[in-house]
């Protein structure tokens, strides 16, 4: 925030995090080692196969689109205080809404269908995320637990959608038909495939940063999250802030959910959320919160996924170890939090 | 207790600290905010468990492991927040914990003639049927110290005992602990307030900076000396505010002819919906100090918050230069120069994970030139903050430091440089004090004064007498949510405001 951090600060700060991945590749090693593969090699695989080709990094790439925006999904309603747990849901309803514009205008113009596919994805998200918030600013009723609850509302939804309303007859899969190709995503390389997803996913995160940061608008979503007893004193409508939020949270949701569609699959697939939400959140968490972090640990966590199911594939070691390291990081992160704090 | 040390983490709260105290007399302990008189208190009550150090009792050594051990001593202590259950009788209260022989019936008549014969005898007036949500906060007082003395208690320790009492009750609190040390008992009275413990102790100690200062003879001590031991050095008496003897110098009591705020019969409610503040009016004219008086609890808090529109406005209205402001919201009162110093400030006016610039920043984040076009001026938001830094003279690294590492006097010049940076009219501040040491509250004042004198209207809600009537043109008496008077300083009179804060209306 302070123009002009210097170096050594910087390095001393982000220190204990540096031990805590380390230590938790260390500790993961342990669990390799006693299955019985080769440790240095099984890293190596994870930690370069990103770098290694075209193809690699490609991948990561796709990987941190969603996960970026899942990410922000819970660290801008966490900025105010609140906790989606509901990203799931609304990347699910943004993808049906994107899918559903896609489908339905399929003849319409690129310049006119896709702005429209991946807009009907943030308006669906963010309407996912204003249930909850629309019921915790009325009632206050536990944002948890509703964001929670409408993930589970969703994954029916889809179901109905993708096997009922645009059935693809041909697919073994809960599968709708293709969305029209003027809402498709544009492709920056075509072998591998590479669409400009990554291209809106920067602008956004550039776009949380410079709200959270740089807005009065954003400070009073910190203030907000700082102690809302303090902001109401000073004239800030908290109960809109967790409102804003929350609905904010869902559109970035629900854009993870439209490039999803208009970018990798063409079409709406059950299960294309993937685990994005868990990793959302662990991301949201080792980033500490912090919108400017967040990108970075996103694209370390993408790393890893897709060091993992390389792993997977040229040395048969199970792609969940890479659960175990994220796991652990996390954990070693939120124990440097406790040795600090002491 | 000899050689006490005591310490939380790095902090050294205690250090080789020693304390004798006589049978038959009531002893003054006296030290600023963080002095270290409450941690003393609570490791002989058992609470704390002392690192170094011994407690030696009619000579001999004992372990105080629990209050529990305490109590079997004969040591009973009387926190500042009271520990009771209000749904419960006076006697449901005082026997709870105790052995009781007849659980099954819970027949509690037998106790509560014994709570009557104690009241009786040390002159601490309670009916013992009465449920404590019932009782104003004296009685919840005498029920407190009810409870050690049914234990049978020889040493009872009393933590700040008159934050929340009108000097009439004061003064009958007084008079109970004077019966117990005739009787034989030893009282320990905790304490910031130099006047009162002056005016019961028959030897005081001062606490400094967690060491012994000095102990010395009621009758042989004086304000001078006892405020040099509890400051140190250092802090010039002389020019200080808090001991001017003359009161305050002509200029500065002078007010302007101009109304700045009428408040006209304002009606506030409470959590509940129902009127807490009732018929209220009065006005406040440029640079002119109103103080609010008033025991704890009497719609202090709901008044302030009302003016500031954090609380709806039911009935009445607001004006502020001749412009009706009872409909606005808060950022807008803001905008327009009313200022706040809340009484809480950690819950009210402080975020704790936030920096120290955007702790500075709240309220005027939509303000020039500090927001433009929505988007925040991070250099002049800095600059402000580190003039106000310099200013008020807050202990931190620079803007950029977390605000959670700042210290409570700190905190509240944050608190007032926030209020008084900006242009401003009205200054609502209440108990702007509370909780600070002598040097920062000396600080308080002099900001407080210094605003007057260039034109502010302020509004002054504390629960401490001697402050409103230091500082105050005027103090009003606040009595459950209704005025009950309001005095001109010619007639400032202790015992007047008191029976005033005890519901006695009086003709102005």
């Amino acid at each position: 925030m302070e123009p002009g951090f210097n170096a050594k600060s910087l390095a001393l700060r982000f220190l204990p995090d540096l031990l805590a991945v380390v230590a938790s590749f260390v500790a993961a090693g342990i669990f390799i080692a006693v299955m019985g593969f080769n440790v240095l090699d099984a890293y190596e695989t994870i930690l370069f196969t990103s770098f290694r080709s075209v193809n690699g990094f490609a991948q990561t790439l796709l990987k941190f689109v969603p996960l970026v925006l899942l990410a922000f999904a819970f660290t801008v309603p966490l900025a105010a205080g609140k906790f989606n747990i509901g990203g799931e849901g609304q990347m699910i309803v943004g993808a049906i809404g994107a899918a559903a514009a896609g489908i339905m205008l399929a003849d319409l113009p690129m310049v006119i269908l896709l702005p429209l596919v991946i807009l009907a994805g943030v308006l669906f998200g963010a309407f996912w995320g204003a249930i909850p918030a629309w019921l915790l600013y009325q009632f206050g009723i536990n944002e948890i637990l509703t964001t929670v609850l409408m993930n589970f509302i969703s994954f029916g939804l889809i179901d109905y959608v993708a096997t009922e309303i645009w059935k693809d007859p041909f697919a073994g899969h809960p599968t709708t038909v293709p969305i029209g190709a003027g809402g498709e995503l544009p492709l920056l390389l075509t072998s591998p495939p590479l669409h400009a997803g990554i291209i809106i996913a920067l602008l956004v995160a550039v776009a949380v940063y410079i709200y959270t940061d740089r807005t009065s608008a954003g400070y009073e979503l910190i203030a907000t999250g700082a102690n809302p007893r303090a902001s109401r004193v000073y004239g800030i409508n908290v109960r809109r802030m967790f409102l804003l939020s929350l609905i904010l949270g869902g559109a970035l949701a629900g854009l993870a959910g439209s490039i999803e569609v208009a970018g990798v699959h063409q079409r709406l697939i059950e299960g294309l959320q993937s685990n994005f939400l868990i990793l959302g959140i662990i991301i949201g968490l080792i980033a500490r919160g912090n919108n400017l972090a967040v990108p970075f640990v996103a694209f370390f966590i993408a790393v890893l996924e897709v060091g993992a199911s390389a792993m997977q594939r040229t040395m048969m070691i199970p792609g969940e170890m890479v659960f175990i390291v994220e796991a652990l990081i996390l954990l070693f992160v939120l124990l440097s939090d406790v040795v600090r704090r002491r | 207790m000899k050689g006490v040390r005591k310490s939380f983490g790095p902090v050294v709260a205690l250090d080789d600290v020693s304390l004798q105290l006589n049978t038959r007399e009531i002893h003054g302990f006296l030290g600023g905010n963080g002095a270290g008189k409450t941690t003393l208190m609570n490791v002989l009550y058992g609470l704390y468990k002392p690192d170094a150090g011994e407690i030696y009792l009619h000579g001999k050594k004992v372990e105080i492991q629990s209050p529990k051990d305490a109590i079997k001593l004969g040591i009973g202590m009387v926190h500042q927040h009271f520990l009771q259950i209000d749904s419960y009788t006076v006697t449901e209260n005082i026997v709870l914990g105790t052995e009781l022989r007849n659980r099954p019936t819970l027949n509690l008549d037998q106790q509560a003639q014994r709570i009557v014969e104690l009241s009786q005898r040390f002159g601490l007036e309670v009916n013992p049927r009465a449920r404590i949500e019932d009782i104003s906060m004296g009685v919840r007082q005498r029920v407190e110290i009810l409870k050690a003395l049914y234990r049978g208690v020889e040493i009872l320790i009393l933590d700040e005992p008159t934050t929340s009492l009108t000097p009439q009750e004061v003064d009958v609190l007084f008079q109970s602990l004077r019966v117990m040390v005739d009787e034989g008992m030893s009282v320990v009275f905790i304490t910031h307030k130099l006047r009162e413990v002056l005016s019961v102790s028959d030897r005081i100690s001062v606490l400094r900076n967690g060491q012994n200062a000095v102990t010395v003879a009621g009758a042989e001590a004086s304000e001078e000396t006892l405020v040099k031991e509890m400051v140190g050095a250092g802090m010039d008496l002389e020019k200080s505010l808090i001991f001017s003897e003359s009161g305050l110098g002509r200029e500065t009591l002078a007010v302007g002819p101009k109304a700045i705020v009428q408040v006209e019969k304002i009606e506030v409610l409470d959590n509940a919906g129902q009127p807490l503040i009732k018929d209220c009016s009065f006005q406040i004219n440029e640079q002119e100090i109103l103080g609010m008086a008033g025991v704890a609890g009497n719609g202090q808090q709901e008044l302030a918050e009302g003016l500031l529109g954090i609380r709806p406005i039911a009935a009445g209205r607001v004006l502020i230069e001749g412009i009706d402001i009872s409909e606005l919201e808060t950022s807008e009162l803001l905008a327009l120069g009313v200022t706040y110093i809340p009484q809480d400030r950690l819950s009210d006016g402080f975020l704790p994970k936030a920096s120290v610039a955007q702790n500075l920043l709240l309220g005027y984040h939509h303000q020039e030139p500090f927001s433009k076009n929505g988007f925040l001026n991070w250099p002049a938001i800095f600059t402000a903050a580190r003039k106000q830094i310099s200013e008020y003279d807050i202990k931190t690294a620079g803007p950029s430091e977390i605000a959670a590492n700042l210290s409570g006097g700190n905190i509240q010049r944050v608190m007032l440089a926030r209020a008084f940076s900006r242009p401003a009219k009205l200054m609502v501040a209440h108990n702007p004090t509370r909780g600070l040491d002598i040097r920062s509250m000396e600080f308080v004042y002099s900001k407080l004064l210094e605003q007057k004198e260039q034109g502010l209207a302020t509004l002054l809600l504390s629960e401490d007498l001697d402050e409103l009537m230091l500082l105050s043109n005027r103090i009003a008496v606040m009595y459950q949510g209704h005025i009950m008077g309001i005095l001109d300083r010619s007639r400032f009179d202790k015992y007047q405001l008191g029976r005033m804060m005890s519901g006695v209306k009086i003709d102005e």
